[in-house]
């Protein structure tokens, strides 16, 4: 081989070494996860979009000491955190509640009040879940902390009822990251009585979908 | 390791001793940047890049001919914060490390200045194993050139500043699982300082 060519052949493979980019896959599968509300102004509906902000991470989650409670919100942290590339979303258990930004009790929710919304997750048997998010009148304004409610609704022991708190602390915890609706495809984590106990590829790019949206409301402490 | 690099370093530990004498070694600090890690895109375009960070070199080389050339081993270790960048917004998202061996060739330019060039791998070790690399670091093949000046300051010790370039395509298995093709090519360029055990 000549210098030449063995010059040419260098130039060759320091450019194909060189060339080209990582292609990032389409995140084009999403559900919708934004609040419809009636808008103050009576007129029409407003969209209400919400995810953390970077300067609350991590968010505090308090949770009442009821076993499998902690153990399953711990877990269902990891699992949400795991869900995205680039940091949008931690968060941590502390121990006072009146910093809480989310709450998770062990529990029938209370009854309804006009100022929140309610999302359920009353199908299942064994367990059922409730994510309580009060938005101001104006939908400018998360009022902070998010209430969390699992409620079992079978004996101790009970065959399903661990795997059904287990799936529904992921769920509610999904709800309380800002994914305010449930998807449509029984697939989902997300959907309204799951059956999957992990985040779906479209639960992921719902997620990290929301997390890249401006939020339209701020979460505030009363 | 390649069987290469163990004999090498060996040598420049003093194994031989008839080698010992004409083997150089030196240690260096410096601060290294780099280009993006990866570009993606979720609704907007975002990058991760690792911020300027500081480093460490520490290295050796052998005598190769009688022309002045040089075998020569160098290991790099940096560690810093890596940052997203979306929106004109940045936020750090966490403390990364790497680690670099290099194996290659240096010669003379011009007085007591030096080229050299070289192969080696790189090897990431982010501090948290979560988001790119939830399935841990990632070791890569890297390619690197460079330029040493020398200027005596004690009898055996020779003050030596350096620049560097390398370059290395960079995925994790992170990346791949969640359908990321190909990979980014990153390009690190440093600058650095300290002292060498002379060989003239």
């Amino acid at each position: 081989m000549t210098p030449r060519v063995r010059l040419t052949a260098v130039a060759f493979a320091m450019v194909a070494l060189a060339c080209g980019d990582i292609a990032s896959p389409r995140r084009d599968d999403f559900y919708e996860w934004r609040l419809e509300a009636p808008s103050p102004s009576g007129s029409g509906l407003d969209t209400i979009s919400f995810h953390w902000p970077a300067d609350r991470l991590p968010v505090r989650i308090w949770v009442e000491s009821a076993d499998p409670l902690p153990a399953d919100v711990a877990r269902a942290i990891t699992i949400w955190r795991d869900v995205f590339l680039y940091g949008e979303y931690d968060a941590t258990v502390v121990t006072d509640s009146t910093t809480a930004d989310v709450i998770v009790v062990s529990g029938v929710a209370p009854g309804p009040q006009l100022s929140l919304t309610r999302l359920n997750r009353v199908m299942a048997p064994q367990c059922a879940g409730t994510t309580d998010v009060e938005v101001s009148d104006d939908h400018t304004q998360l009022r902070l902390p998010i209430r969390i409610y699992i409620n079992a609704q079978s004996a101790p022991g009970s065959p399903g009822l661990d795997a059904c708190l287990a799936l529904t602390v992921v769920h509610e915890l999904g709800h309380s990251i800002g994914i305010f609706r449930h998807s449509s495809n029984p697939a989902d984590l997300m959907y309204f009585d799951p059956a999957v106990t992990l985040p779906s590829e479209r639960d992921r790019t719902t997620a990290e979908v929301l997390y890249h949206v401006p939020s339209t409301v701020e979460p505030v402490r009363p | 390791m390649p069987r290469h690099l163990v004999f090498l370093a060996l040598l420049l530990t003093g194994a031989v001793p008839t080698v010992h004498a004409q083997t150089e070694y030196y240690a260096r600090i410096g601060a290294i940047g780099a280009t993006n890690l990866l570009h993606d895109v979720i609704v907007t375009e975002l990058t991760l890049r690792q911020s300027i960070a500081p480093m460490i070199a520490l290295g050796g080389s052998l005598p190769v001919g009688s022309r002045g050339y040089r075998a020569n081993l160098e290991a790099t270790l940096v560690s810093g914060k890596y940052h997203r960048s979306q929106d004109g917004n940045s936020d750090n998202i966490g403390t990364l490390r790497t680690a670099t061996l290099m194996l290659g060739l240096e010669g003379p330019v011009w007085r007591e200045v030096r080229w050299r060039a070289g192969l080696g791998a790189i090897q990431y070790w982010p501090a948290d194993d979560e988001g790119i690399f939830l399935s841990g670091g990632t070791t890569r093949f890297l390619v690197g050139a460079g330029a040493d000046y020398r200027r005596p300051v004690m009898a055996k010790w020779d003050l030596m500043t350096s620049l560097r370039y390398d370059f290395h395509r960079f995925r994790t298995g992170t990346l791949e699982a969640r359908g990321f093709s190909q990979s980014q090519g990153v390009s690190r360029a440093s600058l650095s300082v300290g002292l060498s055990r002379s060989f003239r």
